[in-house]
């Protein structure tokens, strides 16, 4: 995929038709970072939906002309399509409330026309430091920081 | 401003050569130079202008120093910002997260997919 590629309009679809398709989901890990302005680097974007079996997700996944591959073995669930395949399905975040509390509080972040839920920072900051894994403790020091310059930011203007 | 010819004359004296010899060695033609040295000013009017209004010489106005965009000087005030509140993170952290956050998000995220596919 040329880098220029990179979250075009296909991408933009699906999330714009999980919106509109009314779908429960929230993006998280890395990309919700670097949708908050944190200098991270990632493959992926990581989406946590409430329900994997919601007809408006699998419809959202069949008008971008993606599949969804359920679990088998000890392969988790994923998208299938030229449309979907930056996105990874999440099932559970470790560290956080329920699904409903989450969104709940999460920012709600414009991309294409539609406003989607967005973990927020430290809450992404506190699932990390749950989970705790190697690649978990590199980054956690940037998103630390992260969160204290946006803070002082906000805290000027 | 005028050019100051005596000491300009002085100078090329005291490095040696008349003053033919430190035009060629400047590659000022002596055209220019006489042009320049017949003139009442050779600083721009308007410069004159302001430093008569604040009562300053007009040299002091002047400075060899490159211009620096406006933009850079709003994002180094900002970056000390944040530095004086967290000395602790490192200012190319700071500089790095402060010209993502003038971004819209959708460009923070695709720059950080782009980074991650190199």
């Amino acid at each position: 995929m040329a880098a220029s590629d990179l979250f075009s309009g296909e991408e933009i679809r699906f999330l714009e038709e999980l919106a509109r398709e009314k779908v429960d989901f929230i993006i998280v890990g890395l990309s919700a970072a670097a949708l908050q302005g944190a200098p991270v680097v990632t493959q992926d974007i990581d989406l946590w939906i409430e329900h994997l079996d919601d007809e408006g997700f699998q419809r959202a996944i069949q008008t971008v002309g993606g599949a969804y591959v359920p679990p088998i073995g000890l392969n988790p669930p994923m998208l299938a399509g030229k449309a979907v395949r930056l996105f990874d399905l999440v099932l559970t975040l470790h560290g956080l409330d329920s699904f409903e509390e989450e969104a709940a509080n999460a920012l709600r972040v414009k991309i294409g026309s539609r406003r989607v839920n967005v973990l927020p920072l430290d809450r992404i900051i506190h699932s990390k430091r749950t989970v705790n894994r190697p690649k978990d403790q590199m980054v956690i020091p940037v998103l630390e920081d992260s969160l204290k310059i946006i803070r002082s930011r906000k805290s000027k203007k | 401003m005028r050019l100051n010819t005596d000491f300009l004359d002085g100078l090329c004296r005291e490095r040696g050569m008349n003053l033919s010899e430190g035009l060629r060695a400047a590659g000022v033609s002596r055209n220019a130079y006489y042009t320049l040295a017949r003139k009442r000013s050779v600083l721009p009017g308007s410069i004159e202008r302001l430093a008569e209004a604040l009562g300053v010489p007009a040299a002091s106005l002047l400075t060899d120093e490159p211009a620096i965009p406006a933009s850079a000087k709003r994002l180094m005030r900002a970056i000390d910002e944040v530095a004086r509140d967290h000395p602790e993170i490192d200012r190319d952290h700071i500089r790095h997260t402060l010209i993502l956050l003038d971004e819209p998000p959708i460009e923070r995220l695709r720059g950080a997919l782009r980074r991650g596919r190199i």
